[in-house]
């Protein structure tokens, strides 16, 4: 039950962003993140939007590990 | 493989400082951690133990006896996320109630429950929330949603935990925590860097093969100068001040209270509670119910299990009378749970 899903935002409209997480698009409460724009990517958890990402690559985690080593 | 994924893997196979034992925190750390294959790669003097963050797994067994009551006494209607269902009650599970007439519905988010509850006015929807700093905020929102618009239908079950309290409980079952990045992405890093001036060692990861490649590097590469520290090893997702507004949120609807975690006992305030004000909407108060105690299968090492204590294939049950099509205990349940993990992936 605690799997994030990382998804695009297409749409936001009254508190509901609709995603598209590889295809399948659903709604999701937008309430808990300021100013999100159609084309941010956000982790989704339990039909809420918890956390805007900033990259949206995930292999950037190895750059950070250069950062770090 | 490209450069960095293969330095990373060096580093892990290369290991040969002082002998670690690394709890995952999170149970989908586990189930991921196995599906990849990162056990295999890990040197014989590092350890990976599993730890209480797998919701269903640590809920109590008399959690699930109230569910059942309020379903079988009261007529409610139960929505909860799928894997409570099967998690075994002192008498029976939620799967085992339906037989006798009560009416269990999965949801995806406790929104498609309060809006089960607009749909049909003729039933009383309960929803149990269960889950950690990632999933309360989606409570909340459905409390303060019901709220707004005086639904009469809705309410919670609450057994909401903050992990904070829980690690306090765990300090010296392992020498570094691999913090989970969803609960980090609500709450922010002031955690974990706490944790570190306490002398307790983590990162946070992610959920990918090459971010959880990457913790275990970096937990690897900062244990060799045997000082605590604390990496945020998931800076894509997780931002030092987390999410305010859900922070916000939880502190108007809920408030701190002590709670029972499956197989550990009462940690005090570690559970979180619906506030007076939202009174309506809490299934205990509203339904004016009695205190229920669960009886947890004597068998069921569970809480060992959750502490690091035990292996899940040290449990006398393990893989004979317990399996995921009947489990005994709720670490058996969910795909997260570290039991269902060892079965699944052949007890490494
Ligand atoms: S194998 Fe089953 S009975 Fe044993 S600890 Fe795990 S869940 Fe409990």
């Amino acid at each position: 039950m605690c799997v994030g899903l990382s998804a695009k935002v297409v749409n936001v409209k009254d508190g509901t962003a609709l995603i598209d997480a590889n295809g399948a698009k659903r709604e999701v409460s937008a309430d808990l993140l300021e100013d999100l724009e159609p084309g941010d990517y956000v982790m989704v958890h339990a039909g809420v939007a918890i956390a805007k990402i900033t990259e949206s690559d995930e292999e950037e985690a190895f750059d950070v590990m250069e950062g770090l080593l | 493989m490209n450069e960095q994924a293969k330095k990373a893997r060096d580093i892990i196979t290369n290991y040969n400082g002082r002998p670690l034992r690394i709890m995952e925190v999170c149970g989908t750390h586990t189930h991921e951690i196995f599906r990849i294959g990162l056990r295999k790669l890990l040197p014989d003097n590092v350890e990976l133990i599993s730890g209480p963050g797998c919701p269903v797994c640590v809920t109590p067994v008399g959690f699930i006896d109230e569910a059942i009551w309020l379903a079988l006494e009261k007529g409610c209607v139960i929505t909860t996320f799928g894997d409570l269902i099967r998690v075994p009650g002192t008498e029976m599970s939620l799967a085992g109630a339906r037989a006798k007439g009560a009416v269990v519905r999965p949801v995806y988010s406790p929104l498609d429950a309060v809006e089960m509850a607009r749909q049909n006015p003729d039933e009383q929807i309960v929803f149990l929330a269960v889950g950690f700093e990632t999933t309360t905020p989606s409570a909340c929102l459905a409390a303060e949603t019901a709220k707004k618009e005086g639904l009469k239908n809705f309410s919670l079950l609450t057994a909401n935990k903050t992990m904070p309290n829980a690690y306090a409980a765990l300090v010296g079952s392992a020498d570094a925590f691999l913090y989970p990045g969803h609960v980090n992405a609500i709450t922010g890093t002031a955690i974990c860097e706490d944790l570190k001036e306490k002398g307790v060692s983590g990162v946070i990861a992610g959920f990918t093969a090459s971010e959880l490649l990457t913790a275990l590097a970096v937990i690897l590469k900062n244990a060799e100068k045997d000082e605590p520290f604390f990496v945020n090893c998931y800076p894509r997702v997780v931002k030092p001040e987390g999410n305010p507004p859900a922070q916000k949120l939880i502190e108007k609807v809920m408030e701190p209270c002590d709670t029972e975690w499956r197989g550990l006992g009462v940690i005090p305030m570690s559970g979180m509670k619906l506030r007076d004000e939202y009174a309506d909407f809490d299934a205990r108060k509203k339904y004016d119910m009695p205190e229920i105690k669960g009886r947890p299968n004597p068998a069921c090492r569970c809480g060992d299990v959750l502490q690091g204590k035990c292996k899940p294939c040290d449990c006398k049950v393990f893989g004979k009378v317990c399996t995921p099509e009947h489990p005994v205990g709720a670490c058996m349940v969910s795909d997260e749970g570290a039991c269902a993990a060892y079965y699944q992936y052949g007890g490494v």
